[in-house]
């Protein structure tokens, strides 16, 4: 027990000998954290600015369903050189869809999707650069959303290519200002000049990787061809259940295989996309952009932990007496060692909470001025806390040492 | 522990120091003891050995030669650790300069001893409390030093040497840094704790405090030169003392 309490009691001692130090010689202090004050600050708010962003970028990507294959011709997000070889396939078309939709056994729909810009409009309002998107009634049963009102697209409107529309919210929005959901229903629309009937709304979805998703029109794949050319290469969404995506794709690469011909031992002319994939570029995004964090708060951190050892060099030296004098009363070599430790790391550490509420406060101002997102957890104040204390522990042991072997008749003598 | 041995025992202490090639004799075969409840002054010229003797007698240093028995402790080759230990339950020091921490109340300088001994909070502020009233600064507690005296700081310190109730009371040169009226105060408080029992070694340089001693030891180039009554050894080798 008494080792413990005495330990206890040493401890405090520190601590309030720290305390008393650092509002003594407040200015003195001051300048000395200012490096880890910057440096933390720094840290904390590049590192909330980055976590703002997983944390919006993983909500948006959400919408891509994680039980989703993307059948496509290119990548998404590929950062390598070789874009040509995605470029010379040959694209996908109603012939993959149709294979999908009869011999898979996993899926539980496939949706295609082919898509262009273009002007839709209504009387006088006239809206440009509106996504208008060929698709199928499988729709939604693969890219999740539902519809507010009216229906959505189904089999006979694709299989006789009707002219019939389903506005996102946003168009609904704009094209009939102030009317009521089932009044639009019915109405007359043109899209890219030629006229649609709205059959249905959709619910609003929100927005991707910074783009609305309520900015569009669905019309069937079949009209969309039939208007805009069947040459372009359609992206196939086909959704597993739960748990089976690993299935799928090792069906759908069999089926498109076979459906394209692609002879054996030659590698795949088409690609499966997920959303993890978006993720894990994300993620070598951040990891880098981490590192590179990490890398200029290390080396502030260390200017402020030099900071830190001048000091305690410097509190040693003045306090040599002191040192003397508590060796004298009785203090082991250890007790001076931890006094110094505690006062290092305590100083650093104050300088730590400083610059981790500043940083926050940086990290939050540049939310607000900027499309940037800012996002506060306790892992960052644990390591602009920790990462502080642990410089001031690291920096503060060469003094603490050299205080902790002084001989107390030199000490006491000293001056 | 001998407990009707003598308290300190010192037998052939010598401590050489080297000084580039050559060898300083600071202290040359000395041998004495202190009973208990005695009061020894160590008096001696400047350079004679005054205070390496107190760092040896405090277990702040070593001797090169001879064996030291504090409390029937013999210091030779013990640990760092176990010094530290020993000053703080058998030691109790007052500095010619008080050595008090300037940023502490009187009444945390005076704890400081009993938080190395690990005692319990309520415990170190009762006898923190009980020490300052003793040396009659119960109203100046929560004072910090630089709002003392300096007698007053002088009894602080000695209120820090005695709550740790050490065996020893040790003294360099106490009343060096007073005027002699507060000085004569803080001797009269030293009659005071050895009426009391107290053990009390007090080096000094002046002659005229050693008289008072009951005892007293002469140093000469690190050798006992007198041991005997404060007032012959005094008196060793000087003109008579002049009394006024
Ligand atoms: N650390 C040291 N290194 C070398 N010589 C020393 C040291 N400490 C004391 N001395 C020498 O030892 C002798 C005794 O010194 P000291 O004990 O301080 O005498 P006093 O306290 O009586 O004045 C002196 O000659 C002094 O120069
Ligand atoms: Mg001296």
């Amino acid at each position: 027990m008494k080792p413990v309490r005495r330990a206890l009691a040493e401890l405090q001692e520190s601590v309030r000998i720290a305390l008393g130090a650092l509002t003594g010689n407040r200015l003195r202090s001051g300048l000395t954290t200012l490096g880890i004050v910057i440096g933390v600050t720094t840290v904390i708010a590049i590192v909330a600015i980055i976590q703002g962003l997983n944390r919006s970028f993983e909500r948006q990507v959400q919408v891509l369903g994680t039980n989703t294959l993307y059948v496509d011709k290119w990548k998404y997000l590929n950062l390598e050189g070789d874009w040509w070889i995605y470029r010379n396939r040959q694209p996908i078309g109603v012939r993959e869809l149709k294979a999908i939709l009869r011999d898979s056994q996993v899926a539980v729909a496939a949706a295609p999707s082919v898509w262009i810009r273009a002007r839709v409009d209504r009387l006088d309002k006239e809206l440009t650069g509106v996504s208008v998107n060929g698709t199928s009634g499988d729709y939604l049963a693969a890219n999740g959303g539902g519809v507010r009102e009216g229906r959505f697209l189904v089999e006979s409107d694709v299989d006789l290519a009707r002219p019939a529309v389903v506005l996102g919210y946003d168009i609904a929005d704009q094209l009939f200002p102030g009317q009521p959901a089932p009044a639009i229903v019915g109405q007359r629309v043109l899209v890219a000049g030629h006229p649609f009937s709205v059959v249905g709304l959709l619910e609003r979805r929100g927005k991707f990787l910074g783009q609305s998703l309520d900015n569009l029109v669905l019309i069937p794949y079949t009209t969309f061809q039939r208007f805009f050319g069947a040459r372009r290469s359609i992206s196939i969404a086909v959704a597993a259940p739960p748990g089976r995506l690993g299935e799928l794709e090792d069906e759908l690469t069999s089926i498109l295989r076979r459906v394209r011909r692609v002879p054996p031992g030659k590698p795949d002319d088409f690609t499966l996309n997920k959303q993890d994939q978006l993720l894990k570029v994300y993620r070598g995004l951040t990891t880098a952009l981490y590192g590179v964090v990490l890398g200029v708060g290390l080396i502030t951190l260390v200017v402020g932990g030099i900071g830190i050892m001048n000091i305690m060099m410097v509190s040693v030296h003045e306090r040599t007496r002191e040192i003397g004098v508590r060796r004298a009363i009785g203090a082991r070599r250890s007790t001076i060692l931890a006094q110094f430790l505690v006062e290092s790391a305590v100083v650093a550490a104050l300088g730590g909470a400083i610059g981790t509420a500043l940083g926050l406060g940086v990290a939050q101002v540049i939310a607000l001025a900027s499309p940037l997102a800012a996002a506060v957890t306790w892992q960052a104040v644990a390591l602009g806390l920790g990462f502080s204390a642990a410089t001031g522990l690291i920096f503060g042991s060469w003094p603490a040492w050299q205080a902790a072997n002084l001989d107390p008749v030199e000490a006491l003598r000293y001056e | 522990m001998t407990p009707d041995g003598a308290l300190l025992s010192l037998d052939g202490i010598s401590r050489l120091y080297q000084v580039g090639s050559e060898v300083v004799r600071a202290l040359d075969g000395v041998s004495f003891e202190v009973q208990r409840g005695e009061w020894l002054a160590v008096v001696g010229q400047s350079g004679s050995g005054k205070s390496t003797l107190m760092n040896i007698i405090g277990c702040l240093d070593t001797p090169s030669g001879g064996t030291y028995r504090v409390n029937g402790h013999d210091v030779r080759g013990m640990a760092d650790d176990a010094l530290a230990d020993l000053r703080n339950r058998e030691i109790g020091f007052v500095f010619q300069t008080f050595q008090l921490l300037p940023r502490s109340s009187a009444l945390a300088n005076v704890e400081l001893p009993l938080v190395y001994r690990g005692l319990p909070r309520r415990e170190r502020r009762l006898r923190a409390e009980a020490a300052l009233r003793a040396v009659g600064l119960g109203d100046r507690m929560h004072h910090r030093p630089n709002e003392l005296s300096g007698g007053q700081r002088q009894r602080v310190a000695i209120a820090r040497a005695l709550v740790g109730e050490p065996s020893l009371l040790l003294a360099d040169e106490p009343t060096g840094n007073l005027d002699s009226a507060t000085g004569e105060e803080i001797i009269r408080l030293f009659e005071e704790l050895h009426s009391r029992g107290h053990t009390l070694l007090l080096v000094t340089h002046e002659p005229r405090l050693a008289a008072r001693c009951p005892r007293a030891i002469r140093l000469m180039d690190g050798r006992i030169v007198a041991d005997g009554p404060g007032r012959e050894v005094a008196a060793f080798g000087t003109a008579p003392v002049v009394t006024a």
